[in-house]
């Protein structure tokens, strides 16, 4: 081990005069994390934003858009993920009908819109992503919100009842507003869509909104690989 | 004792530990009653108290809450003593102290009212983004103030850990929350899709590296080899672990990307920089235990260095357990599942809650000038978090080994074996019924250590006496 001897000795030579001089310790230790931050961060977000949407890919509605808030809301992402792996199983399972083809796995274009992304982490529940294809009721999914138990039993799922109660009516200026930001960051909303809002939402509730917007997941690029075939 | 006081602000100290108390209930309970919502549902008690909501209060308050709390009560604590200087700036500190506070309890009302960016660890809307900033800021200036106003001329390696979390901390945390505001309560990232998704885990990892792993280095560099009164095993061993730490560490975020639309070299370099992490890791978990080896008969009687020992036992099984999931293969069993969630915990009861406790413990009785109330009820805390953890992190291993390998069972046909879904949780649910008895022990031994610490409390003034147990009981005995 005298080649890693010599190497230690090398090393701590300098550190340790950095180790007496505070503004040359911190220079040098923002330096040694930024290396792998730029590394990390800039050449992806070149490649990633050339990334071209799957053609067929649209941006969610107003009523799909305050779903995916309402989504946002309760922290569905915590238990569903909303990224098929390109295994069999997974494909099979979260794929059922194969509407995607042989490749029914998550592709880069489908996430375009999507500020903030909601892939999650933990699998607690089954995933969404393509949510449209495996489950295409809506009068399933309001069963399903309101309780669990009523079309899985033993799920262990929260109810959420009061999300299409009166008193959770949506508010047309909100989403609005919600759209305008999204344009702010290149989400492509046209005057049209924003003026629409007020007659997409009337009337609607925040449960009905959620149910839309989990009917919205996968739907464009299901009915994309449907015409290709 | 008295013109020591006077050098130093301690007040500091004593604001930010017991922050740490009052966090850790606010934390731990949450914990303990979303581990039940797992097995029992009707304890989602909605629209506030789901475990959507309550899973992102139960993690900011356990990172942010409790682990910051820690980690500004010790870097107060450690900064001053280790540049022989006091604080710089008193009224900062104090600024620092309440803003903080403000702060984390505007974060416990905010998340279970559904206010969240649903990035995780950074769910806190940008107003809020904005106060973190503007005390992080103060903190810094009077931290960095008093390293660059020192009478000892060598950072010690302590120093060096937090210095590194203060550089680095703002730089993801900054990055990660950029959005655009659509009202006082909402806002979304600037950043889309794969790319936001890139930017996140950096961030996300890098918590785990600059909140939840180099400042409690730095605690276990300064604590450890006050409290068994021996210097680090090796000065050379610091040196190399921590610049390669520091320089590893933020290039291994794409390993929570594996099989996602995430460019494959990406996910590569993140893999291979992940497993590559593994030795600085053991490099520090190594000069933990040799520094530790040279008091080791004391191990049996102190249950504040038990807490240590056991706290780089799990630092350096958590920092095992990590790269071996960012392999590929690996993680295409254990991503998504329970699995991750006892890795994790791993590290955050294990380590972080360990090496907290042991910090508290050392802290207490000195800051307010008593002794511990009872070291008997130090020992049993120690004896039932250990326990609590083992429970926790076994039935998650279980849980998580069995829920991944029922995904992919496939039959004879090729067909799901498992595809009714409620079959899985149905399966699931003893293992998770275990975690949250492990979680609900863990919280015993932290209400323990509370009445313990509270006791002591009261008794402050009396004069702190350093008593080595070793003769105390022989004492006892011969008595």
């Amino acid at each position: 081990m005298n080649w890693f001897d010599k190497l230690l000795d090398w090393f701590s030579g300098f550190t340790e005069q950095w180790e007496k001089h505070g503004v040359k310790f911190t220079a040098y230790t923002t330096v040694a994390i930024l290396i792998g931050g730029i590394f990390e961060l800039v050449p992806p977000f070149f490649l990633t934003k050339t990334a071209e949407p799957i053609a067929g890919t649209k941006p969610y509605n107003a009523l799909e858009l305050a779903g995916r808030d309402i989504y946002q809301r309760e922290g569905c992402n915590n238990c569903h993920t909303q990224m098929v792996r390109p295994f069999k199983w997974e494909v099979d399972r979260f794929d059922p009908q194969h509407s995607y083809g042989k490749d029914g796995y998550s592709k880069a274009g489908e996430f375009v819109y999507d500020h903030p992304f909601l892939w999650g982490s933990k699998r607690t529940g089954p995933d969404l992503a393509h949510e449209s294809q495996i489950q295409p009721s809506a009068e399933w999914h309001k069963t399903h919100l309101i309780n669990p138990r009523d079309t899985a039993k033993g799920s262990i799922m929260p109810s959420y009842p009061w999300l299409f109660e009166e008193s959770s009516t949506l508010d047309a200026t909100d989403i609005a507003n919600h759209m305008k930001g999204l344009r702010k960051v290149g989400v492509p909303y046209t005057d049209e869509d924003i003026a629409s809002v007020a007659t997409l939402v009337s009337g609607k509730t925040e449960g009905d909104a959620l149910v839309a917007y989990l009917l919205k997941l996968g739907k464009d690029t299901a009915e994309l690989s449907k015409n290709l075939q | 004792m008295s013109s020591f006081e006077q050098k130093y602000n301690d007040g500091i100290v004593k604001g930010f530990l017991l922050s740490a108390l009052v966090w850790g209930i606010a934390s731990m309970l949450v914990g303990v009653w979303i581990a039940f919502q797992m097995v029992y549902p009707e304890l989602n008690i909605g629209p506030y108290f789901t475990f959507g909501r309550l899973r992102p209060l139960h993690t900011n308050a356990a990172i942010f809450g409790f682990a910051l709390s820690i980690i500004f009560a010790t870097g107060y604590h450690t900064v001053q003593r280790l540049c022989r200087v006091r604080i710089w700036s008193d009224k900062l500190a104090n600024l620092h102290l309440v803003l903080y506070n403000l702060t984390i309890i505007l974060a416990a009302i905010t998340l279970p009212l559904g206010l969240s960016q649903s990035k995780e660890y950074a769910e806190l809307e940008w107003p809020l983004d904005l106060l973190i900033v503007v005390w992080f800021v103060i903190f810094i200036v009077n931290y960095f103030g008093t390293i660059f106003t020192r009478e000892e001329k060598q950072l010690y390696v302590a120093l060096w850990f937090y210095i590194a979390s203060w550089v680095t901390i703002p730089i993801l945390f900054i990055v990660n929350n950029l959005s655009i505001p659509v009202s006082w309560i909402k806002s979304y990232s600037v950043f889309a899709g794969v790319f936001d998704a890139n930017i996140q885990w950096w961030y996300g990892h890098n918590a785990v590296a600059f909140v939840l792993t180099t400042p409690f280095l730095g605690l276990m560099y300064y604590y450890l080899p006050k409290h068994i009164k021996q210097p680090i095993y090796s000065h050379r061993l610091s040196i190399i672990h921590f610049w390669s730490l520091i320089f590893i560490y933020i290039w291994a975020g794409p390993h929570h990307l594996l099989y996602t639309p995430l460019p494959d070299w990406l996910q590569t370099t993140g893999m291979v920089f992940s497993i590559m992490l593994w030795m600085p890791s053991w490099g520090g978990m190594l000069n933990g235990f040799l520094t530790l080896t040279q008091a080791k008969e004391k191990i049996k009687t102190d249950a504040t260095l038990k807490m240590m020992l056991v706290g780089v036992t799990f630092y350096g099984m958590s920092t095992f357990e990590g790269p071996l999931l960012s392999i590929r293969s690996v993680s295409g069993l254990g991503h998504n599942t329970d699995w991750i969630i006892g890795h994790v915990h791993g590290g955050t009861l294990g380590w972080v809650g360990m090496m907290s406790f042991a910090a508290i413990y050392y802290l207490v009785p000195r800051i307010w000038n008593t002794n511990l109330y009872s070291e008997r009820l130090a020992n049993f805390h120690f004896w039932v978090a250990t326990l609590g953890i083992l429970l926790y992190i076994v039935s998650m291993w279980v849980s998580g080994i069995t829920e991944g390998s029922m995904w992919r069972a496939i039959d004879s046909t090729g067909a799901l074996k498992y595809p009714n879904w409620v079959q899985i949780t149905e399966t699931l649910k003893p293992y998770r019924l275990f975690r949250g008895i492990g979680g609900a022990l863990y919280f015993v031994g932290l209400i323990t250590m509370i009445y313990n610490v509270i006791r002591t409390i009261r008794t402050s003034g009396d004069g702190f006496k350093e008593i080595d147990l070793r003769v105390g009981l022989k004492e006892a005995k011969a008595q």
